[in-house]
């Protein structure tokens, strides 16, 4: 009985989690060969964190986008792609979540060159991961 | 009788598809802590396992465990610890939610009326920011709002009637969800980026009714919550920006039965239905339909 019941609790409080329609790999972004390169800059990182690649902003059809190029990071439990004023995530948009997409589309409000760097932050513990200051092509 | 059926019956269908019920193991079931009547055990366990139905096609299943110790006539404590599985368009994902410590104090009973207090704390397992292959989840499929609460409640006995007055107050906000509606890929829940939840004030009124062999009871009861403030979140431009509609009232029906196997267990059967909700409820705490069902161990 006492076996039964634990065997029964142990399956009602099983942690576990399954991909839905929603959170399957979605189709990823692209750039068009023919944008137009608009602002660029190599990554740096924080303290502790190993990073490569460069970030790009480039023009298609009226339409900004972030790109993360030959990209690659430390691992962290909330990370962020924030397009920001400064090189702290003090002024900035979040583009969300660093996932294996490698382009993000920038919001059509935005003016692009108020902004003067690509940031990689974990929103949850606050912590930033990585800098990449932007140059005008 | 026909007619109180039917009325129930399609009161219950119309409130099915949009609407806010009874929502966590929190302020929905803090009153448990007064209701005894094995007064001769000093300790009680319960099992819970509760089916629901929430926004878009959200269904859950959340089971909970619940000890309370009895110290004299006056003194007793309840621990309680929630688990939650959400299942939708985003997928499954469960988790533990939240532990509560809930201390209650009874008062000696005058003329038909007992009053007791209650004094409590709720402390989430997560920082309601669980995803899925890297996906931010909305609040909805968090099993916990990533609150540390602190609960404040009187109850008043009269005869055959509770009444429950209580506070439900974030005190400590752990709350870090990262969902945006706007990188969703659905309009089906809204933007809760670092959520900033307000207070639950509630109030209960529940009519106890016992067949004559005391074997079944019958608890109809109606609960009213209603939300001191709206909502608010960090939109992708890093501004705080509130929920307009979070705030307000909601109403539940809820009747639980229950049948005294021996002198020391009972089983509980739970159905709830909201019959007012807010007019836009982010803390995912939405719920159309509750049913459950509890043992009650008492030792």
């Amino acid at each position: 009985m006492k076996k039964a019941l634990l065997i029964t609790v142990i399956i009602l409080f099983a942690s576990c989690q399954e991909e839905g329609i929603l959170t399957k790999e979605r189709e990823k972004f692209v750039v068009n060969p023919d944008s137009e390169l608009k602002y660029y800059g190599a990554f740096v990182p924080t303290s502790g964190i190993l990073v490569t690649g460069d970030a790009k902003i480039y023009l298609e059809n009226g339409q900004y986008k972030v790109v993360l190029d030959n990209f690659s990071i430390s691992s962290g439990p909330d990370l962020k792609v924030y397009l920001s004023k400064a090189n702290t995530p003090s002024d900035f948009i979040n583009l969300g979540n660093l996932t294996n997409q490698t382009v993000y589309p920038i919001p059509n409000s935005v003016n692009v060159s108020n902004y003067s760097h690509v940031l990689i932050h974990c929103q949850q513990y606050n912590h930033l991961f990585a800098i990449a200051p932007l140059t005008q092509n | 009788m026909k007619k109180i059926t039917l009325v129930l019956l399609i009161s219950f269908f119309a409130n099915k598809f949009c609407a806010q019920g009874c929502s966590d193991a929190g302020i929905c079931s803090i009153n448990q802590g007064f209701q005894s009547d094995a007064k001769q055990f000093k300790n009680r366990l319960e099992f819970a396992t509760i089916y629901s139905l929430g926004e878009a096609d959200l269904a859950y299943f959340s089971p909970y465990i619940s000890y309370t110790k009895r110290f004299n006539d006056k003194f007793s404590f309840t621990s309680k610890i929630t688990f939650s599985t959400a299942n939708g368009s985003f997928g499954t994902r469960s988790q533990f939610g939240d532990a509560f410590v809930i201390g209650n104090y009874i008062f000696k009973e005058k003329k038909e009326k007992q009053w007791s207090v209650l004094l409590g704390f709720k402390f989430p397992f997560t920082a309601s920011n669980l995803k899925i292959n890297a996906y931010s989840l909305p609040l909805d499929y968090q099993s916990s709002l990533g609150t540390i609460d602190l609960f404040l409640g009187t109850n008043l006995n009269y005869k055959k009637w509770d009444f429950n007055g209580a506070f439900q107050i974030p005190i400590i906000n752990l709350n870090k969800n990262s969902y945006f509606k706007e990188y969703g890929g659905t309009e089906d829940f809204p933007s809760t980026n670092l959520f900033d939840r307000k207070p639950d004030a509630l109030l209960r009124a529940t009519y106890s009714m016992k067949t004559s062999n005391l074997k079944f009871k019958f608890k109809p009861n109606v609960l009213f919550i209603y939300h001191l403030g709206e909502d608010s979140f960090e939109n992708i431009f890093g501004q705080r920006e509130n929920i307009k509609g979070s705030d307000g009232l909601t109403v539940n029906g809820n009747i639980i039965t229950s049948y005294a196997v021996s002198k020391q267990s009972s089983l509980e059967f739970l159905l709830a239905t909201p019959f007012v909700v807010r007019d836009f409820r982010p803390d995912g705490l939405t719920r159309s339909f509750v049913i459950g069902l509890q043992y009650l161990y008492s030792f």
